[in-house]
């Protein structure tokens, strides 16, 4: 599949420290690609640099397979974009905004009429943006994202302040585009429930570095089950298992012991009451995304 | 350029910026026809151009300051109020060019004001029948010149409004270039050029003096004044390169 993003040793440095350090970021075409991290993580800052908002202490960008210091001015005019939060000028209706835009981006006002339909704002196109509710505002600046049909959408954490109802219409809405206009999305977020249900590849970020990337059933794949066995006499259990080559962890008053097939937790638990060591519970662990997640982002840590 | 200046008075809808403007250019205008109706009430032979011309050149050193700070920060401050700065550049909008356009628009509005100025300095001189026919050239120096120091200012004006997001910054050198405006013919003539709004009285075509308890208005000459319109136009320019230099550069 061809690359239509690649980040190559991407940094951005703030006095001394990094604030984003040595990025390698591939997204590729049609996917939707999420980036994932806690606030402050280095998300917008790569975005931005992305698109050529910032620029990066060291590291290259290419887009489209065409360097984005070279070709900024061909590269933007395939790319819409959401950063942060939307932009808009809130004295003009939605409908004049998106004429701005369009004019800007030098599209027919066709478009326009086909974008504020993509995002169901017909109804109050003729009504001021500051009048909008926050939902409406980020309809909006998606709907200005698409009116020149970009190959390549950037959406930085477009739910943000949005109600349930809101931010399940924005994620419908994302999951439709590749199929619906065959865009590749790139689309950060701080909330792991979001990005799972919408992305179909992922990028973690945490202090700048990029923790995992890669496709979200890798992920998954990686959230081994572990298997918690609790004995009458754990001491020697623990000895008796580890004599057969297996490494159980004694933890909480639970032998815990992963990688296991059923198969080898029922020969597990005959041999223990072989040995007259009673079983009194045998548990499976599955650890979510979630607490993969926050096991990549450092434990405890409120995201 | 043509077409992003359009745009950007496009973005001014609703700003209600020329009816700001027809506002500030009324309350001067009928400042000045008041002065001037009592002027001519008081001496009869006095009702003629020179003296109109001489008092709005000089209320315009205390307006203009303050028109040109509104009208430049109307339309800055809708990029930094809607967050728009990083909609224009991920559309591949230069800076530069936004920047010249902003110029160019507020150029264009105080371009029109001082058109309407003229006009209604026109109409008060022919219903009060100042005897002279209208003084084309008197009043289009008039309009030169006070261009000229608009533009200077603008660019001053427009470097604050792009810089800083908080407007009161530039609302506030407005208010002091005004009462630099209007207190500047009481400056030593030796610092007097060093400040830009000075130039809106210090470039009348007009000048006023008493010879004995007798106020006389007398025509400046013309090639005095080119040379400070070209100075002005060079401060104006090199302030403007300053600020586009220095705003093109700031991160988003």
């Amino acid at each position: 599949m061809q690359a239509i993003v690649s980040t190559r040793g991407l940094s951005k440095r703030y006095g001394s420290s990094y604030s984003v350090e040595n990025i390698d970021l591939l997204v590729e075409e049609g996917e939707i690609y999420g980036f994932l991290g806690p606030n402050g993580a280095g998300k917008s800052t790569t975005l931005k640099m992305i698109l050529g908002l910032a620029q990066p202490t060291e590291g290259s960008v290419t887009v489209f397979g065409k360097e984005l210091a070279k070709h900024r001015r061909l590269i933007l005019s395939q790319t819409g974009s959401l950063i942060e939060s939307p932009s808009y000028y809130g004295h003009l209706t939605g409908l004049e905004n998106m004429r701005v835009v369009q004019r800007l981006r030098n599209v027919p006002g066709s478009h326009v009429r086909e974008a504020l339909k993509i995002v169901r704002l017909e109804q109050q196109q003729n009504k001021k943006v500051s009048q909008y509710s926050l939902g409406m505002k980020q309809r909006l600046g998606i709907a200005m994202a698409l009116l020149a049909s970009p190959k390549l959408l950037v959406l930085d954490e477009p739910t943000n302040g949005l109600d349930p109802a809101g931010i399940g219409e924005i994620r419908e809405l994302i999951k439709s585009l590749p199929q619906r206009l065959g865009m590749t999305v790139l689309i950060s977020s701080h909330l792991l429930s979001e990005i799972e249900q919408i992305a179909t590849s992922v990028g973690i970020i945490h202090q700048g570095k990029m923790l995992f990337q890669g496709k979200l059933d890798r992920l998954r794949n990686e959230s081994h089950p572990t298997i918690a066995i609790k004995t009458s006499r754990n001491p020697m259990a623990h000895s008796l298992l580890a004599a057969q080559g297996l490494t159980p962890i004694l933890q909480d008053g639970f032998l815990r012991l992963s990688h296991l097939t059923d198969a080898q937790v029922a020969r597990i638990n005959r041999e223990l009451l072989a040995a007259d060591i009673d079983v009194l519970r045998i548990v499976e662990h599955k650890k979510s995304l979630e607490s993969l997640f926050l096991e990549l982002t450092g434990k405890e840590r409120s995201l | 350029m043509i077409r992003s200046i359009w745009l950007e008075c496009y973005k001014l809808r609703r700003r209600y910026v020329g009816m700001t403007v027809l506002l500030m250019i009324g309350v001067e205008m009928g400042w000045a026809f008041m002065a001037s109706s009592m002027s001519i009430a008081r001496n009869p032979d006095q009702a003629s151009w020179e003296p109109l011309i001489a008092m709005t050149a000089s209320l315009n050193g205390l307006f203009a300051p303050i028109l040109a700070a509104i009208c430049v920060s109307r339309i800055c401050d809708m990029e930094h109020k809607g967050n728009t700065w990083k909609l224009l550049l991920s559309m591949s909008v230069k800076r530069e060019r936004l920047y010249a356009a902003k110029y160019g628009c507020v150029a264009l509005i105080l371009l029109l004001a001082c058109l309407v100025q003229v006009l209604v300095m026109i109409g008060f001189g022919k219903v009060n029948g100042f005897e002279e026919s209208v003084p084309i050239m008197l009043l289009g120096r008039l309009l030169a010149g006070t261009m000229a120091a608009h533009l200077a200012v603008i660019a001053l004006q427009q470097w604050l409004s792009m810089a800083l997001h908080n407007q009161a910054f530039a609302l506030c050198l407005g208010m002091l270039g005004g009462f630099i405006g209007m207190a500047a013919d009481l400056f030593p003539s030796a610092i007097r050029p060093l400040f830009i709004w000075s130039y809106y009285s210090g470039l009348s075509p007009v000048a006023q003096s008493y010879a004995g308890n007798q106020l006389e208005f007398i025509a400046r000459d013309l090639g005095t004044e080119l040379p400070m319109i070209g100075l002005l136009l060079f401060i104006g320019l090199l302030i403007y390169g300053a600020g586009r230099w220095h705003v093109s550069r700031q991160e988003v």
